[in-house]
């Protein structure tokens, strides 16, 4: 009796297991299934700045937005990530990389080796990203100047570093959807969706997350408790800015000011740094699709607490 | 009895010393909050197109920008290292920390005003030197503004 328990014990942890394998497989794509293609080095640029690449690829303190030597550290509750060398460089950069697994990394956020990226990288918006987006994104990024130097290991912790429980966040977070325009929208606003929630992956910051660190999806776009640690992400949803017009968002990206005439600080100076070097018309797709969004209540933010002297 | 006098006078000293530092904050943020104003109601606002074009109105904004350029390194003393304030943001203690970093920020703005000073004359010109200044601003909130929470 107790010979067939341990058997049938042993037997459910190894279908256990091996459905647990099967279900965080990473993805990979293959090069045949890369037709040949002519890439757009200006449309890779666009992809560039609105993917916001140098935000967290750029050296840090440094003016170069195209110098991808990487080394700047997330501060997450999972730990700290320590972002990669993305230049071009051969060996700390990605110069060697073939065409398919930069699209791999970047829509299915696995690497060269098979294991997948910790989702600091943005890869549950990138999914949406268009082919011939990264196609032309990875061309531009071959034109940057590499730089040398590898950056550190990530500083996380058991059991968030076992790379492998990633496919299951994958399974529960990523919408395996690709981006589908809404044809009862205009272009502009389908621009817009897209810019946002693939390249933009505005809702990364600002929106709510759980404890697994996923996206509360009722919540998204309502701010939240800054992921990075101190201060709180405003909610760009109709809650947050009912009092901004369509001009007013598609100004702020530009200059980085207020309606108050406040100017912005924090994370979104470098997301300005980006959205500056859009094209007017596709700051204006980004604020209407924004201005478009039900208000939605986000978490409540905490009382502030009295200034000491 | 002295004693009560040498303690008394020297806790109204200190209070003294403290509503000095009081005023040289609010004076700080009555500055930036005329910068926003400037910057925002005004020359953003005829940028953004919800304004018509007035020379006379940019001129007045940049020089009171101009002026800032001017009392800004005067109103970061050390004494009000660490104090934090009522409103929206305080001062970073990086400020400090980093002094010449920091004064070289401010000098920074001083220049691109007083480009902005000799370029802007239509809404062209206006439209391109707006958002330079407003990347001096964020270049320095991003370091050394904090929010309070």
């Amino acid at each position: 009796m107790l010979r067939r328990l341990s058997i049938l014990t042993g037997l459910t942890a190894i279908v256990g297991f091996a459905v647990y394998w099967w279900l965080t497989i990473p993805v990979t794509i293959a090069a045949s299934a890369l037709s040949a293609y002519t890439p757009d080095l200006a449309n890779g640029k666009t992809t560039f700045n609105a993917g916001g690449c140098s935000s967290c690829h750029g050296v840090p303190k440094q003016e170069d937005r195209t110098r991808l030597g990487g080394g700047l550290g997330l501060a997450s509750p999972f730990g700290t990530f320590y972002v990669p060398n993305i230049s071009p460089d051969p060996i700390d950069g990605i110069g060697r990389w073939t065409e398919a697994e930069f699209v791999t990394a970047v829509n299915d956020g696995v690497s060269p080796t098979g294991e997948h990226y910790f989702p600091a990288f943005p890869y549950a918006a990138y999914h949406k990203a268009k082919l011939s987006d990264v196609r032309d994104l990875f061309a531009y990024l071959k034109t940057l100047p590499p730089v040398s130097g590898k950056v550190r290991d990530h500083d996380v912790p058991f059991p968030f570093n076992i790379r492998r429980n990633i496919g299951i966040w994958k399974l529960l977070f990523v919408n395996s959807e690709p981006f589908r325009s809404d044809p009862g929208q205009p272009a502009q606003w389908n621009r817009g969706a897209y810019l946002v929630n693939a390249l933009g992956h505005c809702a990364e910051c600002h929106s709510p997350r759980n404890f697994l660190g996923g996206i509360v999806a009722g919540q998204r776009f309502a701010g939240g408790p800054n992921p990075e640690g101190k201060g709180w992400v405003p909610n760009i949803t109709q809650k947050g800015l009912a009092d901004w017009s369509e001009k007013d968002i598609a100004y702020f990206l530009e200059s980085g000011i207020l309606p108050d005439g406040d100017s912005v600080g924090g994370s979104m100076v470098e997301v300005i740094r980006n959205t500056s070097q859009l094209s007017p018309e596709d700051r204006g797709a980004i604020a209407s699709y924004i201005k478009s969004l039900p208000p939605i209540v986000g978490p409540p933010k905490p009382a502030r607490s009295k200034p000491k002297s | 009895m002295k004693r009560i006098i040498v303690v008394v006078g020297m806790l109204l000293l200190g209070v003294g010393a403290v509503s000095a530092q009081q005023d040289v904050v609010n004076q700080r943020q009555k500055v930036m909050k005329a910068n926003g104003k400037n910057l925002g109601g005004v020359m953003g606002a005829m940028a953004k197109g919800e304004k018509p074009y007035d020379q006379a109105a940019v001129d007045a904004a940049i020089a009171q920008l101009e002026d800032t350029a001017k009392t800004l390194p005067s109103l970061f003393p050390d004494s009000t290292k660490g104090l934090k304030t009522e409103g929206d943001y305080s001062a970073s203690p990086k400020i400090w920390e980093n002094r010449s970093d920091f004064d070289s920020h401010i000098a920074s703005f001083g220049k691109a005003v007083t480009e902005a000073k000799a370029s802007i004359k239509d809404l062209a010109t206006l439209k391109a030197a707006v958002p330079v200044l407003g990347k001096q601003c964020s270049g320095c909130h991003e370091t050394y503004r904090l929010k309070n929470s």
